[in-house]
């Protein structure tokens, strides 16, 4: 790691035949603990989803166990699997476009409308970050069970839908000051209205953005547990993080059934790590566009 | 809006001194567009914490069917409560442990992620991976890896070692088991952000620091890290914050086990309220989450001030 801050054009310069460089070898160690660190417990994962019982529970250790997918179909059989992955689906869908809205209008607000104040209540809506998700869990199972939206899909959706927004304010704004208002005042005189300018201006302009605020709500949203686990009572809602955790409380001849808890959360992992890896370059800029300035 | 210049400063006074009727349309434009915000962040954060504190004084139980305030007696019943009082210690160890232990390993994958060596991209692509795992899924496979008979971590330290290694069995182990998890899980993101922050310090403040013959760990603490401070101590807030509420990550790995050594106040405000639906009792451990994540709060407000962070 000494390295680290040196061009590598110097590095070229300075490096000298026949010498061990030290540094060198410290780093490119550091790199190999770091891949085994990452990937080991994604190997586990794939490697257990797809072996029998049997070749899990081996001494010494099956690396390569046999592959079959038949822990899938014991899963389609036992637990409405595709129902949960709807779910998941559909859940994830819809609190991402209600954070989408609900962010993209507020965070045109505090971008463009600016008067003394309007940061404070900027500031306002980001501090309700910091309450804790779970303080909240036993007025909110009582709030949506009056408005009739326990077990449904659409109460989740709010309730995590209302927790991402914020964080999604504060990236797009950022966004759309990246954006020039002369294209604004432009199309005000040409007699466009709000929402054309919303529509035809900034949703195109702004598209990067919305992506990676997007990407980051949908993973956010599919992983989450908490609401589900809480506010889920049957098939209608249950989602498939909270299907991982039923499985986890049954029990297999040989304990825990490993195979079938670890087959959910392949399901679970390979979609939101596959998204991530596509679009890894919009969601660091997102992550990153909130801290640093 | 016609009138209004392209100065932006310009711009500023022409809306300020504009005719009170389109400063009144642009006030009204603006409560508009924040409505959906607010009013999805007032339903189901801002009153609910108020509910939560109200209903912390009340004895509040869906099954056996109370409903009568009764004072403070949540909250002495919470000091006798063995599950609270353990839930207590190990938040607080974990909340600290965790943070110290993000920010040094997040801190030394940056360094990494910022090095010039042949599997830089590599490094960077699979850096992100913890971040986009389900932490539930993490917490179960976690637990799988570290299975004393057919768990690869145990297996292999067996190897290495000859020690037979069952993690979770005492409190130490699950404790450690469960803080490295959460390293694993969250480090990544730290380093990102760090990394990003390392990129826009100027590189000839090193250049010059090396000419002065200062080494790289004097660069690091001389240069790196007070150019990133403001980031580093924004993201410590962020980290004390979200462990506080922690919950997935100790609910698949240990379920608060052995006895309840690695339970948290998150843990047992869901095991209170979602599960045996004592709704009072649970509203006033909610209410000490609260009070921890003021005091996290408040300290942040000092260091911000300290530090000069312009916000």
């Amino acid at each position: 790691m000494i390295e680290a801050k040196e061009m590598p054009a110097q590095n070229m310069g300075n490096r000298q035949p026949f010498t061990i460089q030290w540094g060198r070898i410290g780093l490119y160690a550091a790199f190999i603990v770091f891949v085994l660190v990452v990937l080991i417990p994604i190997y586990w994962i794939m490697r257990s989803s797809v072996a029998t019982s049997p070749d899990l529970h081996t001494s010494p250790i099956n690396y390569f166990p046999h592959f079959t997918l038949q822990n899938f179909q014991t899963l389609i059989q036992q637990v409405p699997f595709f129902e949960y992955v709807r779910n998941s689906l559909i859940f994830a869908i819809t609190t991402t476009l209600l954070t989408l809205v609900a962010g993209f209008l507020a965070a045109y607000a505090f971008a463009r409308i600016q008067f003394p104040g309007s940061g404070v209540i900027l500031w306002i809506l980001l501090l309700t970050m910091a309450l804790p998700d779970i303080g909240t869990i036993v007025p909110l199972y009582r709030i949506l069970a009056g408005l009739h939206l326990l077990d449904t899909i659409t109460g989740l959706s709010l309730v995590l839908g209302s927790a991402l927004t914020p964080f999604t304010v504060w990236v797009l704004v950022s966004f759309i000051k990246q954006v020039p208002y002369e294209i604004e005042e432009a199309a005000v005189m040409d007699g466009a209205t709000l929402p054309q300018i919303f529509v035809k201006i900034l949703l195109p302009v702004t598209r990067p953005g919305l992506v990676t605020m997007g990407l980051i709500n949908f993973i956010n949203a599919w992983n989450n547990l908490l609401y589900p686990l809480s506010f889920s009572v049957g098939e209608a809602s249950k989602t498939l993080s909270v299907s991982i955790t039923e499985v986890y409380n049954g029990y297999s001849p040989y304990g825990k059934p490993w195979e079938l808890i670890m087959a959910i959360g392949v399901t679970m992992v390979l979609p939101v790590v596959f998204l991530m890896l596509f679009s890894q370059k919009s969601i660091v800029r997102g992550l990153t566009g909130g801290a640093v300035k | 809006m016609e009138n209004i210049s392209t100065n932006a400063a310009v711009k500023r006074k022409v809306f300020l001194a504009a005719p009170s009727k389109t400063m009144q349309r642009r006030y009204l434009l603006f409560l508009i567009l924040i409505a959906p915000a607010f009013l999805l962040r007032i339903g189901t954060a801002a009153y609910p914490i108020a509910q939560t504190i109200l209903l912390s004084f009340t004895n509040l139980d869906l099954l056996k069917g109370t409903d009568n305030y009764v004072g403070l007696q949540n909250y002495t019943a919470m000091t006798k409560d063995y599950g609270v009082q353990g839930s207590l210690t190990f938040t607080i160890v974990f909340v600290l442990a965790s943070t110290v232990l993000n920010l040094v390993v997040g801190m030394l994958i940056a360094q990494l992620l910022n090095a010039s060596f042949k599997g830089r991209t590599f490094a960077r692509t699979i850096n992100l991976i913890p971040w986009a795992v389900p932490t539930i899924v993490a917490g179960y496979a976690f637990r799988w890896l570290l299975d004393d008979k057919f768990g690869l971590i145990p297996v292999w330290v067996q190897a290495l070692t000859g020690a037979h290694w069952i993690v979770f069995i005492t409190p130490l182990g699950a404790r450690i088991a469960v803080i490295l998890v959460q390293v694993w899980k969250d480090a990544p993101f730290m380093a990102v952000v760090f990394l990003a922050g390392m990129q826009g310090v100027p590189l000839d403040l090193y250049e010059a620091a090396k000419v002065d013959g200062a080494n790289a760990w004097q660069r690091f603490w001389g240069i790196t890290l007070p150019m990133i401070k403001p980031l580093v101590i924004t993201m410590t807030i962020f980290r004390l914050i979200w462990s506080l509420a922690s919950f997935d990550l100790v609910y698949g790995l240990t379920q608060g086990a052995p006895g309840v050594s690695t339970s948290v106040l998150a843990l047992q405000i869901f095991q209170q309220g979602v599960v045996f639906f004592k709704f009072g009792f649970a509203s006033a451990i909610s209410v000490v989450l609260l009070i921890l994540v003021a005091i996290v709060g408040l300290i942040a407000l000092r260091l911000y001030r300290r530090a000069d962070v312009a916000y």
